[in-house]
């Protein structure tokens, strides 16, 4: 199969199982396989959107523990003896008595070829109906305030009338509303200063159950006791308590405390996440919530400060830390990472929306949404449609009108003994299971083969990385070409209130004997790309900045020592395959993203992108990495991509770049001029019109589906705001490169130090082919 | 035959010193100028003291009008005041000595083995208007460069009136000015008509120089129990409404008065109440469960204009009793509460009125349930009355340090502390307030305490008060007993200062005194409620005597009595009850055998025990000290009861303490025909005349009303005729009668009228002289019903034999025994 083929293969694939492999051949040997440097991984979307094949109403059919395996198009089934062989244990397994009646011709949904994803509703119900709990910071202007209180107040309407509600508010203290009380506006105030365990936060809104706390709560005899506990208090139904969650957030003002002018205002982010943590820890430990946090500025106030409340004093950048000269930074990352902890074993989740135009301590908190499967969503206010947008999109629905939300979900992987899995990265926890199936070495969260995501959605997008066992070669029994297999079984809260299985089984070809070309082919250049810059983001988070770079330099020459064809020591005769040829070009981008180059953002916006980063599939990671730029001119129909290099700008016309963060329209100086004479107003210049309408077209096209909804921006040739164009775009003609080499006189030159990308390929092909990478 | 008895009214005996009930600016008859020749007073040897009237109170035994008699009489030697004002000496209802001559040295003092004190009751109504008191209004305001003693009748004007001589210390002082020229209208004025040389009692307000800040608002904050206890027995409920009902009566003339409000059982419940003509009008509820270190949960509406925000306050109170209907909560975070509201009101001070049903059993001064039956009535009944954490005693400092005042209403009917409550109010200038068993369901018990509180908000506190007493050089204020936090020596300091309170300070001599008379200043410098900065003087001038015949023969029994009672407590709460009792007799036999042999010639005058006639009553009220409920000997008193009692033994006005010691009876059934009715000439209506405390005074078929100013029961009886119950309740039969806490039926005859009219006026304190709240509950009692209540009413009988108490005849029988040893 050519290249294009197997291409158009491997997106069938995606289409129907929402996995993309790094390598489409498993080597057959844990030899074989130290040498393709790029490791043995799956990007896989557990909760792809599928419509195409049915919901099964029944329970799986499971291999006998502890294998648990279930039942798939790869099983072997005799159907006189009813049996089944697993194809991960090889154990027989009987199948159950209803399934008495199949047939060659009659087979069930699962055992059809096409089933390699297939998804059950289980008999387990939902502990409770989802819980969305609002922490909001009232340290904000009337305005901004008021928008995050009319985007709050509309996203009642999109939940499910029977979805339970709470309110906390912060600024110097924080309140907790008591939405079940109908007297008049109740709510618990916590100091903001003081660090609160659970059980002090549960004894202090009276969440202990009776008898719990002596002399306190003995029951009145002659009375029957009120309903206790928060779903009667604290947390309700909307339909229940829309009238008093909305009257609450409307009454909501600014927190009333001072603010002196050289002061921040106080804000106790750290109290008030940990109150809501508490709320929901005792009674609905594993039932589906999130813990919406809304944050206009960085905590000042009590434990998780990130910043002290003087003026004065700036908020951490990325060189503070760098040069450890920081003062609240270490022990706010330990109290968020231990509320993260927490949150994840309650099986909660925690977004992150930020608007403000500094830092809110995103980097501190960061694990809260990671480990938790939460949104992190960072705009400069909340009077942004950016803000807006993007929150609304949060309660996206089905077309059965659900939430395109799961909870509480647990990914396993079972494989068969050649392969084992070494980790996950993406937005999940250790479940800490140990199987057959957990490999020797660790790659991500591993040391185990199931992880929890707290919440999961349809585009989360989880790295799998595998490494093939180190005993003995492939096994004898089966004819035909050998398979390793993996099963992704993903458990999940359906928002419609029922548990669901999905089964995802992949199986591929163990390659041949020693230096069989299949697996070279089988590299799939663009999976490749995305799983190995999780993986360096993933050691960028614990590692120096310069080591990751240094990493995948060497990665990279490995691989195309491995790979290319080549004379030792002649760069001029490197070949790569079709399929290897945009793998450097990935990584040259990759090492000049924001991902690892982090000294041009803030630590917020790093930790923002790398969040987002893992949370998408292979397509859009790709954008994120290597960002698109489309041409538009009068002498082409339509847009055309051009090389995201600098010799793309050209004076007539008009570039869209989509960094995925951001979406530009870039005017040329010719365009930009033709613009401000106003001739898109003339009569006979209706083609300039369309023209410039195009790209706006086609940019509000991308965002469509785009979450978080990417940052708008039009700008002109010379304009202040075309530096983010000139970030991301390759420096062919820098101003230590000249004007010669064939490049265009009229070409963009950009004030950068970073190599070209020819500069680049040259230096790896120089050190790919001495054979010393 | 009582009919032709004089009926002993209070109005009856009156001297020179009777109420200078004038409004302010209106003059005394006639105060005419000084005679040239007062100039320098001499010595005037020739005043005539009191004579001494010796007696004997067993073969003469004590008869209760004996205690409505004057005090015996201050005679001053001619023309030492500077004016002829019939007013210019204290009226005994607001300053009495113990002695009203005055010894004229220590020697002679120790010697008598009378307590020489005075005893100040400033106020003698709750409101201004029901006892005016003269004020000058100018700021001119003339002291004592030396002692700083205010100028006063009993100066003497010097060098053509230019200057004034201090009758405390003989320093000569320059007159202002302003004392004969008004600046503003350009006119001469009258010195010899200023208030302050006519009356011993005025008020000066006060100029800029009096204050540290500017006179602070009226703060109230509200602590409400909200707990099961205080939800179920009606408190919240009753509180609320009450409040609600007051809010025109709360001083607010000044419309900066600021209420607030907490709501407390295990947590602390604050309420923000917008102003009105806020878009909100409800208010908000913020509860902080943190006891640790209670905080305010915002800056913002705690503490709200009563004028600006009067709807919603009326709206909030409305709403507080449903707010906690639902009540599973049996905790009270009392201590925590006052923490947090001493937060909130110390940068203003104020006041803050507890209502609890709840010992305070989490948080910040955490009580225990300490008592136990076993050791009550034994000598280790003691440490029950003294306090059980020490929060209590540490907070009211701090409190009476920045000005806040505290009260509590205490309601339980379970052990509730009041001892250690009681601290609050003891060091704070406030008080404490004690319903045992209250419940709302029970009308009696909800109208008492609503009439009560509804008084007690109305009533025309002062704020942020000093009290400090001077005298005549050679006399020294030694110790101070009252409810008030003793700053320094000699100054006492109220966050808020009462007007229900009398406080007793002892005097001593540190130097011989050559004066024919010496004087005594009492000054409470105070805020008013609407917000003016003000003194209130009292000034008393007593004659000195060298002789030990002259001491006894003024001695002011009552006075003495009070001065003992806050001995006494003081004692208990240290000791224990006991050891006041035994201090308190040996205290009697000192004075009766000190009489005996160097007045009485040491001669038990036929086996009888002597005294002059002005102290006969010391012995009855003595035994009636010992055998109140705060000191008797007893196993069956709660301690909650005991430490009540002692708060109002420290506490109550003279005429009130007088009668707590030795209650008031009246015979009903036979009472005159006038009793009952209005008198011709004041209007007021005229008791039937007491009788001694004795079941001998008590016929079978009678009705008596037996009233200690807290409590007042109606004895009927055990052969009562029908005509007189169905007369007095309505009913055929006695058996029909509701007895216990009730009320009597407003009836069509004239019987029933004249008895109520009588009960009604058995409790008007302003008839005798004193503000005060308290609505005495009324109890019914059938000498043949209910025994335990029965019981209740015969401790009353002081005389009689009870418990573990002696009658009174064979008190005297011990006295005597003890003095002719
Ligand atoms: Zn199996
Ligand atoms: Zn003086």
């Amino acid at each position: 199969m050519d290249y294009e083929a197997l291409k158009e293969q491997w997106s069938e694939i995606e289409d129907r199982d929402g996995v993309r492999l790094s390598w489409n051949t498993f080597p057959s040997s844990r030899m074989e396989a130290s040498r393709l440097v790029v490791p043995i991984g799956a990007l896989y979307t557990p909760l792809k959107e599928k419509t195409d094949t049915p919901l099964l109403q029944y329970e799986p059919v499971s291999c006998k523990a502890p294998c648990r395996a279930v039942l798939n198009p790869f099983c072997q089934v005799d159907t006189r003896a009813r049996l089944w062989i697993c194809p991960f244990c090889l154990q027989r397994n009987a199948l159950p008595p209803h399934y008495k009646d199949i047939s060659q011709d009659a087979i069930p949904p699962e055992l059809h070829p096409n089933s390699t994803t297939i998804e059950y509703r289980l008999a387990r119900p939902a502990p409770s109906p989802p819980i969305f709990v609002f922490v909001v910071d009232t340290c904000q202007e009337e305005d901004s305030l008021k928008a995050l209180k009319d985007s709050i107040i509309m996203s009642l309407s999109l939940l499910p009338p029977y979805a339970l509600v709470g309110l906390i508010t912060f600024g110097t203290m924080a309140q907790v509303h008591e939405l079940g009380y109908t007297e008049c506006a109740k709510s618990y105030v916590f100091r903001g200063s003081k660090e609160y365990t659970a059980k002090q936060v549960q004894e202090m809104l009276g969440l202990m159950a009776p008898g719990l706390r002596p002399n306190m709560m003995q029951p009145q005899p002659g009375r029957a006791p009120p309903p206790m506990g928060p779903a009667a208090r604290f947390l309700l139904p909307v339909q229940q308590c829309e009238f008093q969650l909305t009257n609450a957030l409307e009454q909501l003002q600014k927190d009333p405390w001072p603010v002196a002018n050289d002061k921040r205002s106080l804000r106790c982010t750290g109290v008030a996440l940990s109150v809501a943590i508490g709320l929901l820890e005792t009674s609905f430990q594993n039932s589906g919530a999130r813990i919406m946090l809304f944050t206009g500025g960085p905590a000042t106030e009590g434990p998780g400060m990130v910043v002290g409340p003087e003026l004065r004093e700036p908020i951490r950048s990325h060189h503070d830390i760098d040069r450890d000269n920081i003062k609240y930074y270490k022990k706010a990352l330990k109290f968020y990472d231990n509320l993260a902890k927490r949150t994840a074993h309650n099986g909660h989740i925690i977004d992150i929306f930020a608007g403000c135009l500094d830092q809110v301590g995103l980097l501190e908190m960061k694990g809260l949404s990671n480990n938790t499967g939460g949104h992190m969503i960072l705009t400069d206010s909340f009077t942004s449609s950016m803000y807006r947008q993007s929150f609304a999109r949060v309660f996206d629905k089905d077309g059965d009108d659900n939430l395109l939300m799961g909870f509480n979900a647990s990914l396993e992987v079972i494989t068969t003994k050649e392969l084992k899995v070494t980790g996950l990265i993406g937005h999940a926890v250790s479940m800490n299971k140990k199987s057959a199936s957990v490999g020797e070495t660790e790659c991500g969260i591993g040391n185990t083969c199931s992880w929890k995501m707290c919440g999961i959605d349809p585009s989360a997008s989880y790295g799998v990385y595998f490494e093939i066992a180190s005993q003995g070669g492939p096994t004898q029994i089966q004819q035909g070409p050998q398979k390793g297999m993996m099963q992704f079984l993903t458990y999940y809260q359906h928002s419609a209130g029922q548990y669901h299985l999905r089964v995802t089984t992949v199986a591929r070809n163990l390659s041949g004997p020693s230096g069989d070309p299949a697996i070279a082919q089988s590299f799939d250049q663009e999976a490749s790309a995305v799983l190995m810059s999780r993986i360096a983001v993933f050691k960028a988070e614990v590692d120096d900045g310069p080591d990751v770079l240094r990493w995948v330099d060497r990665m990279l020459i490995r691989l195309c020592s491995r790979f290319a064809e080549y004379r030792k020591d002649d760069p001029s005769s490197f070949r790569l395959e079709k399929n290897f040829t945009l793998y450097p070009q990935f990584m040259f981008h990759l090492r000049r993203s924001q991902f690892l180059q982090v000294f041009n953002n803030s630590p917020d916006e790093t930790a923002f992108y790398r969040h987002v980063l893992n949370h998408e599939d292979v397509s859009n990671s790709l954008i994120m990495i290597q960002p698109t730029l489309d041409s538009y001119g009068f002498d082409h129909e339509g847009s055309q991509p051009v090389l995201l290099d600098s010799t793309s700008i050209q004076p007539e016309t008009i570039l869209l770049l989509d960094t995925f963060f951001h979406i530009l329209i870039f005017h040329g100086e010719t365009m930009a001029e033709w613009r401000k004479a106003g001739y898109q107003d003339q009569e006979g210049y209706e083609n300039f019109r369309a023209l410039l309408e195009q790209p706006k077209e086609d940019a509000k096209e991308l965002i469509q589906d785009r979450f978080p909804l990417p940052r708008f921006i039009v700008c002109d040739a010379g304009g202040s705001q075309a530096r983010f164009l000139l970030s991301k775009l390759n420096p062919s003609t820098t101003h230590t490169s000249g004007t010669y080499g064939g490049v265009s006189q009229t070409a963009q030159t950009i004030f950068t130090d970073d190599v070209s990308l020819q500069t680049f390929m040259d230096h790896l092909m120089k050190l790919a082919v001495s054979g010393t990478g | 035959q009582f009919g032709q008895m004089n009926i002993q009214q209070p109005a009856a005996p009156q001297p020179p010193m009777a109420s200078p009930g004038m409004p302010p600016g209106m003059m005394p008859p006639q105060p005419g100028p000084p005679q040239p020749g007062m100039a320098q007073p001499l010595p005037q040897p020739t005043v005539q003291l009191n004579q001494l009237y010796p007696s004997d109170v067993i073969s003469q035994p004590f008869n209760v009008y004996e205690l409505d008699m004057p005090p015996p009489q201050i005679s001053l030697p001619p023309n030492t005041s500077v004016t002829p004002s019939p007013y210019a000496n204290c009226p005994p209802k607001y300053m009495r000595s113990t002695l009203n001559a005055i010894p004229t040295t220590h020697s002679l003092l120790k010697k008598s083995r009378l307590p020489f004190a005075l005893c100040i009751q400033p106020y003698a109504a709750l409101h201004d208007a029901e006892d005016p008191v003269p004020v000058v209004p100018d700021q001119v305001i003339s002291r004592c460069r030396r002692c700083r003693s205010y100028i006063n009748s009993f100066a003497t004007f010097l060098d053509h009136g230019h200057r004034w001589r201090c009758n405390m210390c003989n320093l000569t002082n320059d007159v202002p000015q302003a004392f004969d020229w008004d600046s503003a209208t350009q006119t001469s004025v009258d010195r010899w008509q200023r208030p302050e040389l006519n009356y011993s009692v005025v008020e000066f307000v006060a100029p800029q120089e009096y204050m540290v800040r500017p006179p602070q608002p009226l703060v109230y904050l509200f602590l409400f129990d909200v707990s099961y206890n205080a939800v179920v027995n009606g408190l919240l409920a009753t509180s609320a409404r009450c409040i609600l009902e007051s809010l025109d009566r709360i001083p607010n003339a000044d419309r900066r008065t600021r209420l607030g409000f907490i709501a407390v059982d295990s947590s602390l419940h604050y309420f923000s109440i917008p102003r009105d003509g806020n878009e909100l009008s409800d208010p908000s509820m913020l509860v902080v469960s943190d006891l640790d270190e209670p905080f305010l949960p915002t800056p913002e509406d705690l503490l709200v204009n009563l004028s600006e925000s009067r709807a919603n306050i009326e709206n909030f109170l409305n709403k507080l009793q449903g707010m906690f209907q639902e009540t599973q909560n049996g905790a009270s975070a009392m201590g925590s509460a006052l923490r947090a509201g001493h937060k909130l009101i110390s940068p203003v001070g104020g006041k803050i009125t507890v209502l609890s049903s709840t010992l305070p059993n989490i948080g910040h001064g955490k009580l225990e349930m300490r008592e136990d039956k076993k050791i009550l009535g034994t000598s280790k009944e003691g440490s029950l009355l003294q306090t059980g954490n020490s929060f209590y005693k540490s907070f009211a400092v701090e409190c009476s340090k920045t000005q806040v005042s505290i009260d509590m209403f205490l309601f339980s009917s379970q052990y509730q502390d009041v001892a250690s409550l009681s601290n609050l109010p003891r060091y704070t200038g406030g008080q404490t307030y004690f319903y045992p068993g209250w419940n709302a369901a029970r009308s009696e018990d909800a109208i008492k305490f609503a009439r009560e509180f509804s008084e007690y908000l109305s009533a025309e506190i002062g704020l942020e008060a000093v009290l400090r007493v001077r005298a005549t050089t050679g006399l020294r204020m030694s110790t101070f007993y009252g409810n008030f936090f003793n700053r320094s020596s000699d100054l006492c300091a109220f966050p808020a200062f009462p007007r229900d309170q009398s406080y007793v300070v002892e005097v001593a001599i540190d130097e011989t005194i050559t004066k024919p008379f010496v004087c005594m200043q009492a000054a409470v410098l105070h805020t008013t409620c609407n917000g003016e900065r003000r003194i209130r003087v009292l000034t008393l001038a007593l004659p000195t005597t060298e002789s030990l015949s002259g001491l006894y023969a003024s001695a002011d029994q009552c006075a003495i009595v009070e001065y003992f009672s806050h001995k006494a407590v003081e004692r208990a709460l240290s000791s224990g009850p006991e050891a006041a009792r035994d201090a308190l007799q040996s205290k009697l036999l000192e004075i009766l055998t000190t009489y005996r042999k160097e007045l009485a010639g040491g001669s038990m005058g036929g086996g009888g025990l002597q005294l002059p006639a002005n102290l006969r009553a010391l012995p009855v009220l003595f035994l009636g000290l010992i055998k109140n409920v705060g000191l008797r000997k007893s196993a069956q008193i709660p301690s909650d009861l005991r430490a009540a009692a002692l708060c109002l033994l420290s506490t109550l006005p003279l005429p009130l303490m007088m009668q707590y010691i030795y209650p008031k009876m009246y015979s009903l059934h036979d009472m005159p025909d006038n009793a009952g009715m209005p008198d011709e000439t004041t209007g007021e209506t005229l008791l039937p005349p007491p009788v001694n405390l004795t079941s001998e005074r008590i016929v079978p078929y009678g009705l008596y009303l037996i009233d200690d100013g807290q409590n007042q029961f109606l004895w009927v009886g055990r052969d009562a005729v029908p005509a007189l119950v169905m007369d007095v309740f309505g009913l055929e039969d006695k058996t029909l009668l509701k007895q216990g806490k009730s009320s009597v039926p407003v009836l069509d005859n004239e019987f029933n009228e004249r008895l109520r009219a009588v009960i009604e006026k058995s409790k008007d304190h302003r008839a005798k002289g004193c503000g005060s709240i308290t609505v005495p509950s009324l109890y019914v009692i059938r000498e043949d019903g209910e025994p335990s209540l029965k019981l209740w009413a015969q401790t009353l009988l002081v005389e009689d034999r009870a418990d573990q108490g002696v009658s009174v005849q064979q008190w005297m029988g011990l006295l005597r025994e003890k003095v002719s040893e």
